[in-house]
Parts: structure tokens; C-alpha cells; sequence
């Protein structure tokens, strides 16, 4: 039954959501727009997640975007607009992790329309343009200064570093928010404990996600196939999306990333792939559709791709390869794809012994054959093959 | 997000004829501006998703979309009642679709252009003198605390000669009854006690909502008065704007608008104006007034993540620390706070940088008597309580803002409701039904489950719910008939 009593209108909570940051990460390898130039060229992607973006920043009046190009050979800002990119935005060398860049001081002149002024226009809304101008005049410098060579020298795409770049503007972003929003404070004194108010009401319901600061998600946009060279930044920089309640959204338009889903998967983000012409098309409903809502809205929807089966299998650290089973440092947790040269882990050092592969397990180890290093235990992979181990990349 | 101001624009909109709808959301602006300001979270979740789709969406596909439990199922039903009472949302059959004016005017607003000109026409020139966001703030301060300062004026004589106001304010003042003139001298209500208390921008809408509500009476197209106040929140501080491409009813605005320090007009005449602070915020949460530090952020610096930000956040507000044993210091030195403190604590002490003061029995009774609830009080500490507080959680010692509740529950043993009583359901099932829907939309208040009866506070939903029932039943009726015919003409044969 409904208690209709005084305490009722106690719980007329303010249901100001939390401001979200979403990062999108867009992967700009020209190698794979090219391919992709008859069915979705790179504008007509560019022109749609503008639109989602403005979607984005519309939904709440303190929600903020961040737009990140991981280039063939470098990652670099499109929004908020670096300030020393003007100078020496050309000059800029293919380590991608050698730039600082500061974003203290850019986040407010970019806001003040510093670097890029946009065109003053009555049927725009202006913080649309400022953000919209931003990004497509560092794209369009970004392009101008990829240079043929640059170009000939990787087909790849440095989501690691663009990750690693997004993660430390989300953790200095949410820094400089005000921790504790006032709103979540109200629950202390419970109705019920007051009056013995039996207490139905159903708003009460959706208060506490209101205690966050800033939440904040990554959005890839992903066209490039393998990235096994880049496996241990990317895995690194999943468990700390992981471990700052970060998830990670992969869209992905071509080639096949299966580290990319694992990200997805464990950071508790949605994963999606539009494979043929007529998904790519749909480009924009997809957007507005599956990864538009936020942490907030998402509780209470179905995420598309949940209960899909995951590839999980991992790259070796030594060359890169995708194995399905490989052999594990008991150290550090390093992944080989063969037995190591001389039995020194490559990440951590440590020495480590490797008796009896492929043998059946016996209940009573014989040690004698100990010291034969298995060499006629079983037919296949075996330590015998050192010779052929290449020495640390 | 249905904070205290926005739900004062939400009621007032509801009132408002489906055809004024239509016509509101011609305007990008308005589109944009109700999208963001007025719809619960899950709401706007929903129209995106709509936006671009090009077939009606089927209650079916929604219901599917949303988690299966009781929690996210009543917030889907309340983001839908209230898309559908601001006419947003439509019903087909069993699919929803997007108005079409309110689709296409968002649309816009996300992708620009067309010639709607809704986004406020910049001037074309540089002022020759620019005028800075910091002037600004002042003028957009002054203005507003001059009406405040009336307003609490009129409690404390000894206030009251401290700024003058135009006319047409007062008289504003007067229909919104937030002051009576008695005799001579114009004394406050309980409205105005209510006024006082809530944060500036509800401030603003509550005043702007006497003013729609005016100017109606005075042959001002409220369509045009309500696109031109959504315009105002999305123009940007510290441009100047040509006056040249707006109607007669919004010339007339402006003046108004500068008595009230929402917009500023270096003379009556002239063609550029700038909004302040108190405009630019209409539609958004951004505190409306930088309490201490005139700050030059701009409300459109989506990027603000310096340092520097962050203190001035906590300047902004915050100046009371209360403590357990009822004693509370409030760093200020402004008057206006000072009296508006007066009104629910015994002042003991006056520093030239802060005061003392003390909640007791006494003063809060005196202030729920006035009209103050206790929940305003509550709401006005915690909201401008002070930085080392808010380190804290609660904010506020637990202990005091019991004992205000209970001071106020106290004299309270009633409330009153304004709602529908309903009764003859029908089957047990019907009723079960129907108070279940009641409930997931939030207005079910109370149910007499022995009688029959239940009590909503909205009804409009309800019958159309119980028409939609009415309907099926007569189908399903129709079909039972049909059936049980068709057998006996079998069985005849």
C-alpha cells in the first residue's frame, strides 16, 4: 500500500546527469580508406560522425567530445586543436610517444576559439561550428602533411598510441571536474527510517549513477586489419580503460582486429562490424542508434553485441604472431610463440627452465632425463629449433 | 533532466495548445533547446535514436530494446509520457514517430544550415568599443540583485532604498505575486520567500514565466516570446548581435529583457545587443551568476578542463558552513544574502567578512510560516554550502537537517493533492493492470485496493490508456463473437 505522508516530498531529487566525455578515435590509415573509397568514402564518414558528435553534445550542455586521428604513422589531434601544432605540426617525427602535448593550456584557448576560427553563421548553432571547424581543419593539415614516403613505409595504424594519448586526456579531464556533484548527497536520512513511510515510489530509482564525476568512453572507428606489432600497448591500455571503468566502443568499417573485440569485450564496451556496403551505408543510424547513449543510458538498455563470441586468442611477444597456444613466462606472464634461445624471458629476464614438452604427464617425474632437455621427447615443436629463435626485436 | 527550472518551462509548456507546438518547433533553436533542457536522459536517447530512422519505430522494437526489468521499464514509460506531452513523440497504431516539425528542426540543428536564422545573426561590424564579458557579468548582477534586492526589500525596510527597479518589473513583480503592495510599501509573499530561495536560473524562469504569461495579455505572440528566449541560450557571451532581423514583439523584448539584466544595450537604440550570462545559461546547468570571481569562461567552452576552472567552480558557489550544533558561519558580506540568511536563522554576529548565525526552533518555525518549506531550506544550504563541506558525505550534518524536517513535519499532518480519483475498473485484473501502468508512469498517488479505487494526479494518459483498453476489448469481443458464430453455424449445418 502507498503511505501518503509528510516525508514524500523529500525525494524530489534533481536528476541532472552526469557530463560525459566521449573520445572518438579515428582511424585515418589511407591505406584502408582507399580501399574503402567506392562504398564509404572518408568525407561521407567524416560528414556522419560530425553529426554524431553534434548528437553527442546536444544531449547535455556539459558533454564534451575529443577527436583523436591515428595516422600511419603517427597519432595526432584533431579536437580540442594542440597548441603547438600550428608551428611545428609538420615537423612532427614518426614517434608517436615523444610528444607531450599540453593540454592544460590548450583546453582553454581552443575553447576561446584560439588556433581555429570558425565562420560566424546565424543558422549554426556555435559551439557546433567551433567543434566542426576544428576537426575538419586539422584533418584537412593532417593530410596535407602526409607525405608519400611516410606513407610507403607502414600500411598500419597507431591506435596504440592514440589510445595511450585519449587515456591521459580523459584522466587529466575528469581531474579537473569537481568530484562530488550535490545531488547524490540527499539519500542520508531514509524516509522509511523517519516516519515508517513505506516508500514506492519509483523516481527514487535512478539516483545513483548521479554520484559520478565525469564518465567518460572511447569511441575506435576502425579500418585497418593487423595490428599484432601494437599488442602489448594495446593490451596495456585496455586494462586501464578496465581498471577506470572506461568502455571502450569499437566500430569497425574493414579488416579484422581481434584485439579490438577483446578491448570491446573487456572494458564493457559495445563492438560492432559492418562488413558489407549496404551495413556501411547505415553508417550514421548505427552511430546515433548503438553508441550514442551513454553509461548512464545504457542502463537501462540492451547493448547490441552482448553474448557474441569473442576471439580471445593473444600475440606473441616476440614476433608478433596471433598463436592460439604459446608458451606463458610463469614471471611476468609473457606470451611466446616458441621456446625462448637461452631460457631468459624477453620482458622481465628471469630464467626460466623448459623440461619435457609434449611429454605425457607422469605421476613419478623421472629425473634422469631431466638433463636430455626432451630433444627425442615428442615429435613437434621443441626446444631443438633454438637455433632458429631470432634474438629480441 | 528535470531540475527545479526546467520544471517550471515543462509546466508551463504542457499548458500550451498542440498548434503552438507545431509552430515552436519550426525553430532549430527551440528544437535544440527543449531537446536538451527539458527531456529526461533516456528520452533523448530515444529521439536520436529516432532521428534519422526512416520507418515509425514499433513499441514492439522499444520494448525489446529496453532491459526487461521493472526500474528501466518505468523510466522508458516516463520518458515517453513526457515526450508525448510535449507532442515530440506521436503514436501510429502500435509505432511511435517523431513530430515532423520537431524532427526536421533538429535535424538542422545538428547539421546547420538552411535559413532559419535561429542561432542568433552576429553583427556584421566590430563595436567600436567591445564590450567584455566581465562588464557584462556586472551589468547582468547588478540588474538581477537589484530585483532580488526589491524583492527581500520588502521584508526588511532597511534594505529597501538600496536600488531602484523599473516599473514594468515591479508590476511583474506585483502579477506574479511574488510582492502585494499594502498601502504604500509592496511586501513580500510567500511566493517571493519561495523565489528567494531557489538558484538564480530557476529564478530567471520563474520570472520569465510571469512574463509569458503577461504577455500574452498584452497581444505578444508567446510563440515568438519563447523562440526568442531559446535563442537567447544559444548565442554566445560576449558577441554582439544585430537587432535588425527580429519581430516587433521581440524589439519590444529587449527593453524588457534589459530591466532584467538578460541582455545588454549600451543605448535603447541601438542595433547590436549583447546577451550576459543570465541569457546564455537559460538552457543549460552552468551556474548563471559567478558568485565571487568574475571569470571570463564562456558558457560554450565545451573544452573548459583548466585548472583555473575548477576553483572558480568552487567560488561560485559556496559560502555557508553549518555545523552539528545548529551554528552556522557564512562567509559574505553582501546584504542581499545576509537577509535572505535572516530569514530562516537568528543572526548573531557580523564580521566585516562573515557572519554568525544560529538555527533554531524558533527561526525555522518563523520561516515555515512565511511559506518557506523546510525543503527549500535544506536545498539553499546545501547548494551554497561551502567548499570544506563539500568534501563531505552528506554535505550537510545529518542531525540538522533531520531536525528541520521534523520542525516543519511537526505542524504538518496533511498534505494535499490535486488528482482523479478513479473506481469501477472493472475485473480484479483490469485493476491490477491499470494501477501498474499508473505506477510506471509516476502518478499513481494512492490506491484503496479494498474499494476498487485509486488515485492518480495526472489523468491524461490514464484515459487514453483506458481507451486504448476500451478498444481492445470490443475487438476481442467482436472476434469472440465472430468465432462463437461461426461454430454455431457448424454446428447447424
Amino acid at each position: 500500500m502507498n503511505v501518503v505522508d509528510a516525508t514524500d516530498r523529500t525525494e524530489k531529487q534533481d536528476e541532472a546527469e552526469a557530463p560525459s566525455l566521449l573520445t572518438i578515435i579515428l582511424d585515418t590509415n589511407p591505406h584502408a580508406w582507399n580501399l574503402l573509397a567506392d562504398t564509404l568514402p572518408l568525407s561521407k564518414a567524416v560528414a556522419n560522425l560530425l553529426v554524431f558528435i553534434n548528437a553527442h553534445l546536444a544531449i547535455n550542455h556539459a558533454n564534451r567530445v575529443a577527436v583523436l586521428a591515428s595516422h600511419s604513422e603517427r597519432a595526432e589531434w584533431l579536437y580540442p586543436t594542440p597548441a603547438h601544432s600550428q608551428e611545428n605540426g609538420a615537423a612532427k617525427g614518426s614517434h608517436q610517444d615523444g610528444e607531450d602535448v599540453d593540454m592544460g593550456e590548450e583546453g582553454s584557448s581552443a575553447g576561446q576559439g584560439g588556433p581555429v576560427q570558425s565562420p560566424d553563421d546565424a543558422n549554426k548553432y556555435r559551439p557546433f561550428a567551433h567543434v566542426e571547424h576544428a576537426i575538419l581543419t586539422n584533418l584537412r593539415r593532417l593530410m596535407s602533411t602526409t607525405t608519400p614516403e611516410s606513407l610507403s613505409s607502414t600500411p598500419a595504424t597507431m591506435i596504440a598510441g592514440a589510445l595511450t594519448l585519449a587515456l591521459s586526456y580523459i584522466s587529466k579531464q575528469s581531474q579537473s571536474q569537481p568530484a562530488a556533484n550535490m545531488t547524490s548527497q540527499f539519500n542520508y536520512s531514509d524516509p522509511t527510517s523517519v516516519a515508517g513511510g513505506n516508500e514506492l515510489n519509483p523516481s527514487d530509482s535512478s539516483k545513483h549513477h548521479a554520484a559520478l564525476g565525469l564518465s567518460s568512453r572511447i569511441l575506435i572507428l576502425s579500418v585497418s586489419g593487423d595490428l599484432a606489432n601494437q599488442y602489448i600497448p594495446i593490451m596495456n591500455a585496455i586494462f586501464a580503460c578496465q581498471r577506470l571503468d572506461i568502455p571502450l566502443d569499437i566500430l569497425k568499417l574493414a579488416g579484422d582486429t581481434v584485439f579490438l573485440q577483446q578491448a570491446a569485450d573487456a572494458s564493457g564496451g559495445i563492438y560492432m562490424a559492418l562488413d558489407d556496403a549496404q551495413a556501411r551505408a547505415g553508417l550514421l543510424q548505427y552511430l546515433m542508434f548503438a553508441y550514442l547513449p551513454d553509461q548512464g543510458a545504457r542502463e537501462h538498455l540492451i547493448v547490441p553485441g552482448e553474448g557474441e563470441g569473442v576471439d580471445f586468442r593473444a600475440a606473441c611477444f616476440c614476433h608478433r604472431r596471433i598463436v592460439d597456444i604459446g608458451y606463458v613466462c610463469s614471471i611476468c606472464l609473457s606470451i611466446f610463440c616458441e621456446p625462448l634461445a637461452d631460457g631468459t624471458c624477453l620482458t622481465c629476464g628471469s630464467h626460466l627452465k623448459l623440461s619435457g614438452y609434449g611429454q605425457r604427464p607422469a605421476v613419478v617425474p623421472k629425473k634422469k632425463k631431466k638433463k636430455k632437455r626432451a630433444l627425442e621427447a615428442g615429435g613437434m615443436e621443441t626446444p631443438g629449433s633454438e637455433g632458429g629463435t631470432p634474438a629480441p626485436a | 533532466m528535470a531540475s527545479t527550472a526546467s520544471q517550471r518551462a515543462l509546466d508551463y509548456l504542457e499548458g500550451l495548445p498542440g498548434t503552438t507546438f507545431t509552430r515552436l518547433y519550426q525553430q532549430p533553436s527551440t528544437a535544440l533547446a527543449i531537446f536538451r533542457r527539458m527531456l529526461p536522459h533516456l528520452a533523448k536517447t530515444i529521439v536520436m535514436a529516432m532521428l534519422y530512422m526512416p520507418e515509425p519505430l514499433t513499441a514492439n522494437s522499444l520494448d525489446a530494446w529496453v532491459k526487461p526489468d521493472a526500474d528501466s521499464v518505468g523510466v522508458k514509460d516516463r520518458a515517453l509520457s513526457i515526450l508525448q506531452r510535449l507532442r515530440i513523440l506521436e503514436e501510429e497504431g502500435r509505432a511511435y514517430k517523431l513530430a515532423a516539425a520537431f524532427a526536421k528542426s533538429l535535424r538542422m540543428a545538428l547539421t546547420g544550415g538552411g535559413n532559419h536564422r535561429s542561432f542568433g545573426v552576429p553583427c556584421s561590424t566590430p563595436d567600436e568599443k567591445p564590450v567584455s564579458v566581465d562588464y557584462l557579468d556586472t551589468f547582468a548582477r547588478k540588474q538581477w540583485e537589484s530585483i532580488l534586492y526589491y524583492v527581500v526589500g520588502s521584508a526588511n525596510t532597511e534594505l529597501a532604498a538600496a536600488e531602484d527597479i523599473s516599473a514594468g518589473t515591479k508590476q511583474l513583480l506585483q502579477k506574479g505575486s511574488f510582492v502585494t503592495i499594502r498601502g504604500r510599501a509592496a511586501t513580500i509573499t510567500d511566493t517571493g520567500f519561495t523565489f528567494l530561495l531557489q538558484e538564480v536560473n530557476a529564478q530567471i524562469w520563474t520570472l520569465l514565466i510571469v512574463y509569458l504569461e503577461v504577455s500574452s495579455e498584452l497581444q505578444m505572440d508567446p510563440v515568438d516570446v519563447l523562440s526568442f528566449l531559446f535563442t537567447l541560450g544559444s548565442l554566445e557571451l560576449g558577441t554582439s548581435y544585430a537587432t535588425t532581423n527580429l519581430t516587433p514583439t521581440q524589439q519590444q523584448m529587449l527593453d524588457d529583457l534589459t530591466d532584467f539584466g538578460l541582455v545588454y544595450r549600451r543605448t535603447p537604440d541601438s542595433t547590436r545587443y549583447y546577451p550576459t550570462r543570465l541569457a546564455t545559461t537559460l538552457t543549460s546547468d552552468a551556474p548563471a551568476l559567478p558568485n565571487s570571481s568574475l571569470s571570463s569562461t564562456t558558457t560554450t567552452d565545451i573544452t573548459a578542463g583548466a585548472p583555473q576552472t575548477v576553483s572558480q567552480q568552487q567560488n561560485e558557489k559556496g559560502y555557508i558552513i553549518v555545523e552539528t550544533n545548529y551554528r552556522l558561519y557564512a562567509y559574505t558580506n553582501s546584504p542581499l544574502l545576509i537577509s535572505i540568511l535572516s530569514l530562516f536563522s537568528n543572526l548573531q554576529t557580523r564580521y566585516p567578512n562573515l557572519v554568525t548565525a544560529k538555527i533554531t526552533k524558533a527561526s525555522v518555525l518563523s520561516a515555515i510560516n512565511t511559506g518557506i518549506s523546510s525543503q527549500q531550506i535544506i536545498a539553499y544550504l546545501t547548494t551554497h554550502a561551502h567548499p570544506v563541506l563539500r568534501h563531505a558525505t552528506p554535505i550537510l550534518p545529518p542531525t540538522v537537517v533531520d531536525q528541520i524536517r521534523l520542525w516543519q513535519i511537526e505542524g504538518e499532518r496533511m498534505t494535499a493533492w490535486k488528482g482523479f480519483l478513479i473506481k469501477d475498473v472493472g475485473s480484479d485484473k483490469d485493476y491490477e493492470k491499470a494501477v501498474q501502468y499508473a505506477e510506471a508512469l509516476g502518478v499513481l498517488r494512492k490506491e484503496f485496493r479494498a474499494k476498487g479505487w485509486f488515485f492518480v494526479t495526472r489523468m491524461d494518459q490514464m484515459s487514453g490508456y483506458f481507451k486504448s483498453q476500451n478498444a481492445r476489448r470490443r475487438q476481442e469481443a467482436a472476434a469472440a463473437a465472430a468465432a462463437a458464430g461461426q461454430e454455431g453455424g457448424s454446428s447447424a449445418t
